[in-house]
């Protein structure tokens, strides 16, 4: 049988390592959280993390930037490099990294200030607008992206944590993209959000793969399947197991996989 | 195989009842098959007209099989071994059906060969060609049934065996037609009732193919044997 080639859309368009983790161990105190992670994240490239509750998931997704850095039980060890630099190198300024590796949490978290503020704050510390009106800019572009503009247009000087808690999330999500990251992190960004705002912001993610890598942890085995072209699947603080998505959901090789992605006991 | 029982019982209890109703068809269709080659050879007319009647039943069941897999894509989105229980299922349901109306053409076929005089030993060899196949349509359904591989290899390979019987069947009647031309209304219609019979064994082919899908997740690769080339030249 001939098969005709085609390029199929959840092919990735670089097979450039973007993220490259190597024996990634996480301890707090005690809990030995994450065991010897190996995973390489590709550049332009959406990958998502699935596993049951308190596998690790959010644990290496904060390992990625330092965030870890701010639990003073947690423990890294192990190695990160990004476009083949040690992001744990003394050198490296996490604040500067954060900018580059972009992160929305499991539970949003706006500053106390104005929608407006939070989405400007970024840009504005990190020097990458001119002028007001290019800022003025930046903030609407990423609120659209972020599914919001339309809600909050008529009230950016309004507090942002006085929005909904969907609102919130696409707020965090604007405010994450404003500095233009490289990869972005997104903790169960949908957990919050209805049907419509949730697929906008899978649509936005379709568009940053375009340029950046995003890494996505999600519940929903469908969102999983339907945003991401790499997935990794998280047991007991191992990573089990790491492929191309749409082999993961119809023939995984791991039986852990396998009940976890049908709804068994595992 | 995941014999693990999902969270939701009520996914186990869909799954397994749509796999109920392929094996309950698949019953219906060797039922069929054995009784429209028995009226054929003993001439039996009332029950060549169930056959006929029976095969309503057959596409209600694949109707049935096709609704109840759309539910559960819609409503559960199976992945994995159960994605593969659903496909495999809807593709065996659709070759039962299939089967289901070789074996009622059969049925209508020998109606219409009771009207004509009998050509000697035929009937008795599509019997034992029917026989075969409906064997090898039971081994293929009870590979399904246990998931095993094995089984479901030894159908591909035995289908040769039924395209080598349907080579003899064809050169058989041919002789009878050259050696006497009012022989060849009867030998068209028995042909094609041996052509289809071969079908079957094809779709048993087919079935035994999903199943190994079904449980190792990738189609056979190696071409199953063939024999069944009546060489043309020699016609
Ligand atoms: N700040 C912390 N201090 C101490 N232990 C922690 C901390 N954060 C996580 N843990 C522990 O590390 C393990 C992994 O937690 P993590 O939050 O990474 O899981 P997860 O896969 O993100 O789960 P969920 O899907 O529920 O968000 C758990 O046993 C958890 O109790
Ligand atoms: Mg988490």
């Amino acid at each position: 049988m001939s098969v005709i080639e085609m390029k199929l859309e959840r092919e990735v368009t670089a097979d450039t390592i973007k993220i490259e983790a190597r024996k990634v161990q996480v301890h707090y105190g005690q809990n030995h959280a994450l065991k010897d992670v190996d995973v390489d994240i590709l550049a332009k490239t959406v990958t998502a993390f699935i596993g049951p509750s308190g596998c690790g998931k959010s644990t290496f997704l904060r390992c990625l930037n330092r965030m870890n850095d701010t639990v003073a039980s947690a423990k890294v060890t192990g190695s990160i490099l990004l476009d083949g630099a040690d992001i744990y190198d003394p050198r490296v300024d996490p604040v500067q990294l954060r900018a580059k590796v972009g992160m929305v949490f499991q539970k949003p978290n706006p500053f106390p200030k104005s929608i407006y503020d939070n989405v400007a704050y970024g840009p504005k510390i990190h020097g990458l607008t001119r002028s007001k009106a290019e800022l003025d800019e930046v903030v609407e572009s990423c609120l659209r992206k972020a599914a919001l503009w339309n809600e909050v247009k008529d009230r950016l000087q309004s507090p942002g944590t006085g929005l909904s808690g969907g609102q919130q999330q696409r707020l965090c999500i604007a405010r994450a993209i404003a500095t233009s990251p490289e990869v972005l992190l997104m903790d169960e960004p949908c957990s919050a959000l209805d049907p419509i705002a949730t697929a906008q912001v899978e649509e936005l993610i379709d568009e940053l793969r375009s340029q950046f890598s995003v890494v996505i942890v999600t519940h929903s085995m469908q969102q999983a399947a339907r945003v991401s072209q790499r997935t990794a699947f998280f047991h007991l603080g191992n990573l089990v197991e790491y492929g191309e998505t749409g082999t993961i959901f119809t023939n995984p090789k791991d039986p852990r996989t396998e009940s976890y992605i049908t709804g068994r006991i595992g | 195989m995941n014999t693990e029982r999902h969270i939701a019982s009520a996914f186990d209890r869909d799954l397994e009842g749509v796999q109920a109703l392929v094996v309950k068809m698949g019953g219906l269709v060797e039922a069929a098959l054995s009784d429209a080659a028995m009226a054929l050879e003993m001439r039996d007319e009332a029950l060549a007209e169930r056959v006929r009647a029976q095969d309503t039943a057959i596409d209600a069941l694949e109707a049935q099989v096709n609704d109840e897999c759309l539910r559960l894509i819609a409503t559960r989105a199976p992945a994995a071994t159960d994605l593969r229980v659903v496909l495999t299922v809807m593709k065996i349901a659709a070759s039962l059906e299939r089967c289901g109306d070789y074996a009622k053409n059969l049925a209508k076929r020998s109606l219409v060969l009771n009207k004509m005089h009998s050509v000697e030993g035929a009937t008795g060899s599509i019997r034992r060609m029917a026989r075969q196949v409906g064997l090898l349509l039971k081994d293929a359904l009870d590979a399904f049934i246990h998931r095993d591989v094995e089984l479901a290899a030894s159908v591909r390979q035995q289908d040769r065996d039924v395209d080598q019987m349907y080579t003899a069947l064809f050169r058989e009647f041919l002789t009878h037609m050259m050696e006497d031309p009012r022989n060849i209304s009867a030998c068209m219609h028995l042909h094609f009732i041996a052509k289809n019979i071969e079908r079957v064994g094809d779709h048993a082919t087919t079935i035994a193919e999903q199943v190994i899908f079904l449980a190792t997740g990738q189609l056979p690769s190696e071409p199953r044997p063939k024999a069944d080339s009546v060489n043309m030249g020699e016609v």
